[in-house]
């Protein structure tokens, strides 16, 4: 019977499941409200215009426009016409901090802790292979990174763990783990690197990267596996143990308590 | 033994060297056109030097060779209608395309070229640089080497051309010369990585660890592969392959 094959079929229906439409607006709006609640776009920011973000993103005009134009209704965006117009980030404590919530709940834990699992799995393996594979002039472009970021804010100690972690995968070499840790860095990244708006997860991402650059360093690819992963799970204990914090205050205000 | 002709090491390396020579004769024709343009346009523009480069990069890249990334990357500043600019085209699954490259500083995927090796090394030495094997994740997304030659006029430069080839395809050109000298050969690049070895289980990308490889490639590292010569500790030879600055090392 057909449906003794029913997961397969589930599979095959994603595949051909059309790209186009509402669902593609969406996913941008998404990665762009993910970067100016994160950080990554800064206040104030101009972002590139509808034409240039769907030839960048790959998506029609008309899907662009409508992301744009969700971010507008969702005050996360301004745009201003004339000669110097466009549309510019509008970062609103408020209204950042409303959406991190709804973001961090949309989430149950088994989703989290499978999200910081499947980066663990892409970045310890990139370190672990990158210990074997690095070269000298290697070790020393994993210290620049280290060396330049800001850590003064979470975009800039998010854009640092980024790129030092897009590194890594590099020296290991392979081709797969890089555009693996690029897309999982779009999909993946914002939501679980939220304990950077913490200075102290700031510093201690700082920390990790000397421990996984020392394991390179001496060719200890066990020890750069677990310096990545214990980062990684770190922030997924962060992000539970806010999520757990928000459902508990949401429940009091809900009981009428607070 | 079967086999009837094999290669001495040395007749490797000089192959290897005329292989790769091919694809250095190719950049600097390409250089050559590029500077005495600069020399005759005193204000250089995009707009004008885009279908230059197009128009070298294009048949290179649909012969079927081992080119699969050409173009010219301008100094920041040359042009005068694009302070940042890249003309480089790449040769894929769906045919040839433009590199759609982010040339505004304030963008969050904005890369500065010039700290990248491909530009960096030429530009310091004012000689061609190979880059690689590495996984070029700006240009083709892939397993890559790029050679880099500047383009200057009256000791300025003005930026570097060159191409990228994919490791896949240097290997199937290269391995079966290897293999032919009957010997255990591996070809490495300066830092001691792997391009590409008769051992089925030194992998390409892998990083070759023998006593005194280090030292022994140092001279490649200065660009100066006639100084390379050694025999290891192990009993393997260290032989460059003209001045490709990639070396074979002969034996285990």
């Amino acid at each position: 019977m057909p449906n003794a094959t029913g997961h397969q079929d589930a599979a095959r229906s994603v595949v051909f499941a059309p790209l186009d439409g509402a669902g593609r607006a969406e996913l941008v709006e998404q990665r762009l409200t993910d970067a100016i609640v994160s950080g990554v776009l800064r206040d104030g920011e101009r972002l590139p215009s509808e034409s240039d973000l769907s030839r960048s993103l790959g998506v029609a005009l008309v899907t662009a426009r409508d992301a744009l134009e969700g971010l507008r209704d969702r005050g996360l965006v301004r745009t201003r016409r004339g000669r110097d117009g466009g549309s510019f980030v509008t970062y609103d404590r408020d209204s950042a901090a409303r959406m991190l919530e709804s973001r961090v709940r949309g989430h149950s834990r088994i989703e989290l802790r499978d999200l910081a699992l499947h980066v663990s799995a892409i970045a310890g393996t990139a370190a672990e292979i990158a210990a074997d594979r690095a070269s000298q002039d290697d070790i020393e472009s994993l210290l620049s990174i280290g060396a330049n970021a800001d850590l003064s804010t979470a975009g800039g100690a998010r854009r640092a763990l980024g790129r030092f972690q897009l590194e890594v995968a590099a020296i290991s070499q392979s081709p797969r783990l890089v555009r693996e840790e690029v897309r999982l860095q779009s999909e993946a990244g914002p939501l679980l690197w939220l304990c950077l708006r913490e200075q102290e997860y700031r510093d201690s991402s700082a920390a990790s990267r000397t421990r996984v650059i020392e394991a390179i360093r001496a060719v200890d690819p066990p020890a750069a596996r677990a310096a990545t992963i214990s980062q990684a799970t770190a922030a997924l204990d962060w992000l539970v143990r806010e999520k757990m914090r928000l459902e508990a205050s949401a429940d009091l205000t809900r009981q009428g308590v607070r | 033994m079967t086999s009837t002709a094999t290669l001495s090491p040395l007749s490797v390396a000089a192959r290897v060297a005329v292989t790769i020579d091919g694809l250095f004769a190719t950049i600097d024709a390409w250089r050559d056109l590029l500077q005495a343009h600069l020399e005759a346009a005193p204000t250089p523009t995009a707009a004008t030097l885009d279908p230059i480069v197009e128009a070298f990069a294009m048949p290179a890249l649909a012969d079927d060779g081992l080119i699969t990334g050409a173009g010219f990357v301008a100094a920041p500043g040359l042009l005068s209608d694009a302070q940042w600019h890249l003309a480089w085209w790449l040769a894929g699954t769906r045919g040839i395309r433009r590199l759609a490259a982010i040339d505004d500083p304030s963008s969050e995927q904005f890369r500065d070229y010039t700290s990248l090796e491909w530009w960096r090394l030429p530009a310091r030495t004012g000689v061609r640089h190979v880059t690689g094997p590495y996984v070029d994740y700006v240009c083709t997304d892939d397993y890559t080497v790029t050679i880099t030659t500047p383009v200057a006029v009256g000791g300025r430069l003005l930026g570097v051309v060159g191409t990228d080839v994919l490791v896949d395809r240097l290997e199937r050109e290269l391995l079966p010369l290897m293999r032919a000298s009957g010997e255990p050969i591996a070809i490495v690049n300066g830092l001691g990585r792997v391009v590409t070895a008769t051992d089925s289980r030194l992998e390409p990308g892998s990083m070759l660890r023998l006593d005194g490889l280090t030292e022994a490639l140092e001279p490649l590292r200065a660009a100066e592969p006639a100084r390379v010569e050694a025999r290891l500790a192990s009993g393997a030879d260290v032989l460059a392959c003209g001045d490709t600055s990639l070396a074979l090392v002969v034996g285990s």
